[in-house]
């Protein structure tokens, strides 16, 4: 993707050199290796430190809510599926947004690279496929395929959907015969078992709501875990606390979430959040054919009325 | 805790279920007396925290009821 | 809501919807026999529960 990043600093020098948009959004390198932090930049000489390769997980969609002026984002499919959930649910303006799309093939999983290492890694480098990790004690080359992330593995919408420009050649759509075999395979459980390994993803947790403030949808002023009258939830890590918290958050996405991984990316403890918001994907797609973020001018499954909405649930 | 102290928590609309409970009780029918009936002044004043919040406490079923 | 509580192993008897009119006093007292049937056949519930000690 190295071709691409050339192209995204191009475009974001010329975009902030005849004054287009105030700031441009996108990823430079992080303080440590195999990092990359989001970055704001308003002056044309920044643009150098523009990056994009495949470490860039999390979801800038998050970043355009209540910004002054026209800003830029460089948006890979999933943060533009994003973009578009804001522009429906009115917390951006399409005009307000100037959106450099990025044809992506994938995120890695870091935590899954850094297993094989015993110390610290030390260097990164990514070339198309391959990617090169270095630790003081070996150095190891990796096909990218193989260390991809679960949502990345699994998605259908690499492309950006709705975009200004596009920094690079679209790549080729994965079809898949089983959209959610993770899914699937919780159902495949009795109840006590599902229980059981709901109980062992978020055992660790330690509440620190990293996978909330990565998240795109997570835009409300007081979240429920904030609230004190009434408190729905307790602070602490008492395991019903735990489980409310992931519960509500991931209801509170249904039908919203575009999979882009940014909780799972962002959690510490490497708690695959998505198990929760997956099933409500499953069921938005099953009971309503809907994937979000797909399209501007459609209502939200949850939020508008349909006489052939599924109601064989009421008595 | 035996089977007599099972407790369904029972989101009622006042307009609807609400009404037809009170109708039963003025009718003298006989229901079993594991509901404890929350009168909301509509369904749409449901939430998923209320559920939430009703097993949290000790629920053992909820129901939801326009 | 219910597939999700499911989905985390809550049993789907657990969790009730219906819509009875204010006029449906029959309806009301079979909906409540059928639930608590049901209820009472899955016994207490202890998921999701808070400990409050």
């Amino acid at each position: 993707m190295d071709t691409c990043i050339q192209k995204i600093r191009e475009i974001a020098f010329q975009l902030l050199d005849k004054k287009e948009v105030e700031r441009v959004i996108g990823f430079s390198n992080g303080t440590i290796p195999m990092a990359t932090s989001p970055i704001t930049i308003a002056s044309k000489q920044d643009t150098e430190k523009l990056v994009f390769n495949s470490t860039c997980g999390l979801n800038l969609a998050n970043y355009i809510r209540q910004q002054k002026g026209k800003i830029a984002v460089i948006a890979k499919g999933c943060d533009s599926r994003n973009i578009v959930t804001h522009i429906i649910e009115n917390q951006v303006k399409r005009d307000q947004i100037y959106i450099i799309g990025v044809p992506c093939k994938g995120m890695i999983n870091k935590s899954k690279i850094k297993a094989l290492f015993e110390d610290e890694i030390l260097k990164f480098t990514e070339d198309g496929e391959t990617l090169t990790v270095e630790s003081s004690l070996k150095k190891e080359k990796l096909n990218k395929k193989d260390y991809l992330r679960d949502n990345c593995r699994l998605c259908q919408h690499r492309n950006p959907v709705i975009y200004d420009v596009l920094a690079g050649e679209p790549v080729e759509e994965q079809v898949l015969d089983t959209p959610y075999p993770d899914v699937e395979k919780i159902a495949a459980l009795d109840a006590d078992a599902r229980w059981l390994h709901f109980q062992e993803l978020t055992k660790n947790c330690i509440r620190c709501y990293a996978c909330r403030n990565a998240c795109p949808l997570c835009y409300c002023p007081t979240c429920f875990v904030d609230e004190s009258g009434p408190q729905w939830v307790g602070k602490g890590q008492d395991k019903t606390d735990v489980n409310t918290f992931h519960f509500l958050r991931a209801f509170h996405c249904a039908g919203r979430c575009t999979d882009c991984g940014a909780c799972a990316e962002a959690c510490p403890m490497d708690i695959n959040v998505r198990d929760f918001t997956r099933k409500l994907n499953k069921d938005a797609f099953d009971m309503f054919g809907w994937e979000a973020g797909l399209d501007q001018t459609k209502r939200p499954p949850l939020d508008a009325y349909s006489p052939d909405d599924p109601n064989d649930f009421i008595k | 805790m035996n089977d007599n102290t099972i407790k369904i928590v029972s989101f009622l609309c006042n307009w609807c279920s609400y009404g037809a409970a009170d109708l039963a009780g003025v009718s003298r029918m006989e229901y079993p007396a594991d509901i404890r009936v929350i009168r909301i002044p509509c369904s749409g004043r449901m939430s998923p925290k209320f559920i939430l919040s009703a097993f949290r406490e000790g629920a053992d079923a909820v129901w939801v009821s326009g | 809501m219910g597939n999700l509580l499911e989905h985390m192993g809550i049993e789907r008897d657990r969790i009730h919807f219906s819509w009875i009119s204010s006029a449906e006093a029959t309806k009301f007292v079979d909906v409540v026999k059928e639930i608590s049937n049901k209820v009472r056949a899955l016994g207490p519930n202890t998921k999701l529960v808070k400990d409050y000690n």
